[in-house]
């Protein structure tokens, strides 16, 4: 007989699979007990993983080795000032290094791991050198008329035009491709909630009851 | 037939077609043939070809409960190929909502099937770790301020294989297995920055994009979604008949199953197309005869 976790979750995946009929209580229900657990689960693991073991124990056990670490948790805490209305104002000096620091580490991020090398691996050579001189040529192109597609300081006619039309027909194939691949993904998660439905509830259900 | 009754069919007959299709299959299994393609291959040959036995692989738990049946396989499928190996492993977290419980669950199922491999030695998890891009850019200076203890409460510097575990200098590889952006971010940012070769599993809807950086040299292997999980456990069944014999217990799930259930609704679906494209047609030309 499957224990009373399983119940519980097969009861919720039932609530939530009720949606495909129509919206009903069962489902409100579900959705809310979720969304409420998530924020409880997120509390609990940042205090105990992040926290606990980053922040509060090494001020306890070293202070004097650890005493830097007042200033990362006063930013913290001076986020919490905002449902203060007198000193609201402070939660911004903490929220303005935040997004420093954050904005400094995705400026080097984006360039260095993003732009450069996808720029760089774009730069193919077009000698020919059998079936690859191919694939470089359509990646050439590819780059270049979607490019020219979210070029938007010149009309699309003529020239332009006709090159941008080229740029969509290779948007579609890749949104084609991602769409297949997103069909891909929902059904694993209906798989994987049917896989539990049968494996897990109903065939110990069937099987005690029998 | 009435082909306008057709043309109004209640979506929620379509949502039973692929329910059967679903559940059918888990019951009946199939065993479709699974090929691999080269981007799992790559995957698969840089832990078999390129590391030894004792080398270190970091693995993070970059996703939660809410992919888990994607992500789920992968971490299993590259895990059991590290252990059978001998590979040491380092698993981690960086997805708040559930990747903690992911890493513990499934490291745990994984390491019961290796008996002889012991915690802390061979295998240990550091736990969760908030604010994954700065971890990851502190991780390349010291593990160790970034997770002092273990997921059980152990000081960092009483788990032996720590001892000899600094920082990414250490470490031969990492694989991820991700929902969202923090894949993007070991491929973007760790590889980039620190030239450690990056694995990702992400999920299918994410799978696409990744393909540029796989192109971009800046990661060396992927596996997209349960396709990609399960050419991975093609992959390990062949090289390893112990994990072979694993893959074929009964009740276990695997994306090899899981892909069998997929091809049938993805033939339910075209057929649904097919169908409606059909009907569509159809209908469209009647007003026309009729003029």
């Amino acid at each position: 007989m499957p224990g009373l976790g399983t119940w519980l979750a097969a009861f919720f995946t039932l609530c939530m699979l009720s949606f495909l009929y129509k919206d009903n209580p069962f489902f409100r229900v579900a959705e809310s007990f979720f969304a409420g657990l998530s924020l409880g689960y997120y509390i609990g693991i940042v205090a105990n993983q992040t926290l606990k073991p980053n922040l509060v124990l090494p001020l306890i056990q070293d202070f004097s080795a650890n005493w830097n670490l007042v200033f990362a948790g006063g930013l913290g805490l001076m986020l919490y000032f905002r449902y203060i209305k007198k000193v609201a104002w402070v939660s911004r000096w903490a929220l303005a290094v935040y997004v420093g620091y954050y904005v400094g580490v995705n400026m080097m991020q984006k360039l260095h791991g993003e732009v450069i090398p996808q720029v760089g691996d774009t730069m193919l050579s077009l000698s020919y050198s059998g079936i690859d001189t191919l694939w470089n040529v359509v990646m050439v192109a590819g780059v270049l008329s979607v490019l020219v597609y979210f070029y938007f300081s010149a009309e699309h006619k003529g020239a332009v035009g006709g090159i941008s039309r080229l740029g969509i027909w290779f948007l579609m194939v890749s949104f084609g491709a991602a769409f297949g691949y997103t069909v891909m993904g929902r059904i694993s998660l209906l798989i994987g909630r049917m896989v539990f439905l049968v494996n897990e509830w109903a065939r110990p259900l069937i099987e005690a009851v029998i | 037939m009435n082909l306008d009754r057709l043309m109004q069919i209640d979506r929620r007959i379509i949502y039973l077609f692929v329910a059967a299709g679903t559940i059918l299959p888990i019951i009946f299994l199939l065993g479709l043939p699974v090929s691999t393609t080269p981007p799992v291959r790559m995957a698969f040959e840089r832990i078999e070809n390129q590391l030894e036995k004792g080398d270190v692989v970091l693995v993070s738990f970059d996703y939660g409960p809410s992919s888990a049946p994607e992500n789920d396989p992968m971490a299993d499928a590259i895990l059991r190929h590290c252990f059978a190996k001998g590979i040491k492993v380092v698993v981690i977290a960086l997805y708040p909502l559930g990747g903690l419980s992911e890493a513990i669950e499934e490291l745990n199922k994984v390491a019961a099937e290796f008996p002889e491999l012991e915690y802390g030695v061979d295998y240990v998890n550091l736990g969760y770790k908030d604010g994954a891009q700065a971890a990851m850019r502190k991780m390349n200076e010291s593990f160790k301020e970034v997770f002092p203890l273990d997921v059980n409460g152990t000081p960092f510097d009483e788990i032996p294989m720590m001892r000899d575990i600094e920082n990414y200098g250490d470490v031969k590889l990492v694989a991820t297995l991700a929902t969202g952006i923090i894949g993007e971010w070991w491929a973007n940012l760790v590889n980039a920055q620190f030239g450690l070769p990056v694995i990702v599993g992400p999920t299918a809807v994410s799978a696409p994009k990744y393909y540029a950086y796989l192109e971009a040299r800046q990661m060396v292997g992927l596996l997209g979604g349960l396709k990609g999980a399960s050419e991975y456990e093609r992959l390990v069944m062949d090289k390893y008949p112990r994990l072979a014999e694993l893959y074929a217990t009964p009740g276990l799930y695997t994306a090899t199953k899981g892909m069998d259930v997929q091809s049938i609704v993805h033939l339910i679906m075209i057929a649904f197309i097919l169908f409606g494209n059909l009907v569509y047609f159809t209908q469209k030309r009647k007003p026309r005869a009729a003029k």
